[in-house]
């Protein structure tokens, strides 16, 4: 019988996932937002193209003026005016804090493959790469990047090359250190999508004269790093709110930056209640793309966006 | 940073393998906190996310979307934002508690910790509950309704034994996740084991490796062991015939 | 005493734009079998749930015992416990034993103490043939034991009407039979049911009135013997063809 069902007793069960506010107002918010970090970021690189480096566009004086001018909501362009006199400081914190976190998962990413790889199908480096990942996932991120900062004074091997590429090499052991750890996480992501894949597809793979390599790159990977997007959208989230923790290695990423301005100022809640928006916008507008990646790649029948 | 209070440091001259055995003591002590800190903030994450968890699948409009939207700043805040705003935002004094004779000092550090790390908590196993719940069938449901009990009753005795079981795996994710995120305290000075690890390598700076070796492992040991006892939670109370738990 | 046990007036139904139930009206007395027959979406589902108001009905009155059923005053809970429901799929209770699922109600609707529950639970489970699985968890029971727990789940209430939505839809051919045999047991003793089923064998020997529904109404009713050899209707005679066709 497949007779419709929508009554009292099941109505509210089906929590559906909707959007808090308005979709139009999310797109403005984000457009607003990307906007101005663009363009903040191209007037600091290029010796003040608008305004001069690290100035607000908006004088906060003005927007205080403002405030005076309508005293019912002065509170509110008082915040906005606090807001504009950090956020140029700000903004290259996010800068780092986009930087840390996109080479950190691609790099991540580039371990994590043969890693899942060698753990679903692997003999002896399947143990290897359990080691990695067990040793990696059952320690704090902290504690490893205190180990390839202060334990093993990284800074000190970074080669010429790169030597310079940032004001501070601690930036290096940053991603050093995020690098090895996401693609412990990543590569738990992707294997299990590799469980996944139903077992016959690799069969049918060297039915047809594949290697195993072959089957494996050319017909299980592409099915399972499909299923894996869900699971490395997590990890990418988590990546945008865990490379705050490169501020212990004296990385000036966004989190940084935000603690020694309220150190000095001693505004706490309000430089953390501005840091808390910034990665709020970071985190939301990642989960937003990767949907939109997942939607693009996805494969008729294939995984939950396939249908 | 870290809190100011000098530590009681071994200081002979020994190799470096030596001072981590030395001062071992002092890293146990804070292996300690780090446990306390992580039970109390995965109790506070469960008696605030299980019924967060419920109301989003059962409650309201408005409660669901009250919910909904703290969860999602709970979450996109990174934990080191949420531990500062705890501490500097909300102080709390230090508390003295005496039971039965027994006095117990909890600083305003470590409730901060408990606070931040647990709401963040409660924030994700309300999305592990949320979860769970929803995924057992709705037939289960409708059979409790039909043979009249009403719709509480139905929850607790029919869906929430069953949603249950299936949480075991997230919690599981989730309180290691906890447990290596009480780390993040250093902000606040908070002398968990990292903190201590910490303050002794910057006395005795040739001995940082082995110093954040040994902390290391023993966080390694505290995982591993909270994985193996919730396998065998998770093995206790499977279903038989059914899906493990 | 003629108050039917169950007065169906005028019930329509609809989701959205599609009207599932249209003016439906019947009667059933003590001890009546009414089996409901009809093509998939025709509403005979929907009907049932009415019934127990796991569906509320747009329009039209439903009276049990001549105690008006719809309308928002009615405690629902109170006629759950009075009219027993078994569901295609079973929907047993999976974390709890089979005895455990016959012991849930009386233990939380009647309030029975945890003796007395447990043994009107094994009572009902060797009355469908169970005693001897009342430990096993319903994922160790065959689809058959599955169906006859639903059945002693739904009895253990001591109902004054079985609703049936069918119950033996969702199981492998040879496990039917087990489940009609306790149904027809049921119907010997008296108890009063409401059928909705595929399995016209079962329905002519045991049915005091058969209901032929179609988009939404019923097209013929009849006793069996009329309605399986004098269809008035085209449509009957059609469905019914089609469907001993498709189990024979």
């Amino acid at each position: 019988m497949s007779e419709p069902v929508a009554d009292a007793v099941r109505e509210g069960e089906t929590a559906t996932r909707t959007i808090p506010a308005g979709r139009p107002l999310v797109v403005l918010a984000g457009g607003l937002f990307w906007g101005w970090l663009l363009l903040r970021w191209l007037n600091d690189w290029l010796g003040g193209l608008f305004v001069p480096r690290g100035e607000p566009f908006v004088s906060p004086e003005a927007v205080e003026a403002l405030g005076a001018a309508v005293p019912a909501l002065r509170g509110l362009f008082d915040s906005t005016a606090f807001a504009v006199t950090y956020l140029p400081a700000l903004s290259a914190g996010v800068w780092l804090t986009i930087v840390l976190t996109a080479t950190s998962i691609a790099l991540g990413f580039v371990l994590a493959v043969p890693l899942s790889v060698a753990r679903v199908y692997g003999r002896w480096t399947s143990y290897l790469s359990l080691a990695y990942t067990e040793l990696l996932r059952g320690t704090p991120l902290l504690a490893q990047l205190f180990v390839i900062y202060y334990g093993l004074n990284f800074v000190q091997y970074v080669p010429p090359l790169l030597d310079g590429v940032f004001a501070n090499n601690a930036v290096w052991a940053a991603i050093v250190g995020f690098t090895l750890n996401s693609a412990a996480y990543q590569a738990e992501y992707i294997r299990s999508a590799l469980l996944s894949v139903e077992s016959g597809q690799l069969t049918a793979g060297r039915a047809i004269g594949l290697t195993k390599l072959q089957a494996i790159r050319y017909v299980v990977l592409p099915q399972g790093l499909r299923f894996a997007i869900p699971g490395w959208t997590n990890e990418l989230i988590y990546l945008i709110k865990y490379s705050s923790l490169a501020a212990f290695i004296t990385v000036p990423e966004l989190f940084q930056r935000t603690n020694a301005i309220a150190s000095d100022n001693f505004r706490y809640t309000a430089m953390f209640s501005l840091a808390a928006l910034l990665y709020l916008a970071l985190v939301i507008s990642a989960s937003r793309l990767m949907n939109a990646v997942e939607d693009r790649v996805a494969i008729p029948g294939l995984g939950a966006r396939g249908r | 940073m870290t809190g100011v209070e000098l530590p009681p440091i071994a200081l002979q001259q020994a190799s470096d393998w030596a001072f981590v055995w030395e001062n071992s003591g002092y890293l146990f002590a804070g292996t300690a906190l780090t446990i306390a800190l992580t039970v109390a903030s995965v109790l506070l994450g469960f008696f605030v996310g299980f019924p967060a968890g419920v109301v989003e699948v059962y409650g309201g409009r408005a409660s669901r979307g009250l919910v909904e939207t703290v969860g999602v700043v709970l979450r996109g805040t990174p934990i080191v934002v949420i531990l500062i705003f705890m501490y500097f935002v909300f102080p709390t004094p230090d508390l003295t508690i005496g039971v039965l004779g027994v006095t117990a000092s909890l600083s305003g550090a470590f409730l901060a910790g408990v606070l931040g790390l647990g709401l963040r908590s409660a924030a994700y196993q309300s999305q592990i509950f949320r979860g769970a719940l929803q995924s057992v069938d709705e037939g289960q449901m409708e059979a409790a309704r039909s043979i009249g009990m009403d719709k509480l009753a139905s929850i607790r005795h029919v869906v929430v034994p069953q949603a249950l079981r299936r949480s075991v795996p997230g919690f599981q994710n989730e309180v290691t996740i906890v447990l290596k995120d009480t780390s993040v305290v250093f902000a606040i000075g908070l002398a968990e084991l990292l903190t201590r690890s910490y303050d002794l390598f910057v006395v005795r700076t040739t001995a940082v490796l082995e110093i954040l070796l040994f902390a290391s492992a023993i966080y390694f040991v505290l995982t591993f062991t909270t994985n193996r006892a919730l396998d065998l939670v998770s093995a206790r109370y499977a279903i038989p015939g059914g899906e493990s738990a | 005493m003629s108050d039917p046990l169950l007065r169906v007036e005028r019930v329509s139904k609809s989701y959205g734009d599609e009207q599932v139930l249209r003016e439906i009206s019947f009667e059933m007395d003590r001890g009546d079998v009414t089996v409901l027959i009809g093509p998939s979406g025709s509403g005979k589902s929907t009907m049932l749930r009415c019934v127990n108001r796991l569906t509320e009905v747009d329009s039209g009155e439903i009276y049990l015992d001549g105690e008006r059923v719809t309308g928002p005053d009615v405690d629902v809970n109170e006629l759950r416990r009075q009219v027993g429901m078994v569901f295609q799929d079973f929907n047993l209770f999976a974390h709890l034993t089979a005895r455990g699922n016959v012991m849930l109600g009386p233990r939380q609707v009647l309030g029975l103490s945890k003796e007395e529950a447990r043994r009107r639970a094994d009572e009902q489970l060797a009355l469908v043939g169970l005693a001897d699985q009342a430990d096993s968890y319903p994922a160790e029971l065959s689809g058959g034991q599955k169906q006859r727990v639903g059945i002693a789940r739904a009895l253990a209430m001591e109902p004054k009407l079985m609703l049936f939505d069918e119950p033996t839809s969702a199981l492998d051919p040879e496990l039917i039979g087990e489940v009609l045999e306790v149904m027809r047991d049921l119907v010997e003793r008296g108890m009063t049911m409401l059928v909705v089923t595929h399995e016209m064998s079962f329905a002519r020997s045991v049915a005091s009135e058969i209901m032929f529904l179609d988009g939404g109404r019923i097209v013929e009713r009849g006793p069996p013997e009329q309605l399986f050899e004098r269809p008035e209707h085209d449509r009957t005679a059609t469905f019914l063809r089609r469907i001993t066709q498709l189990h024979s």
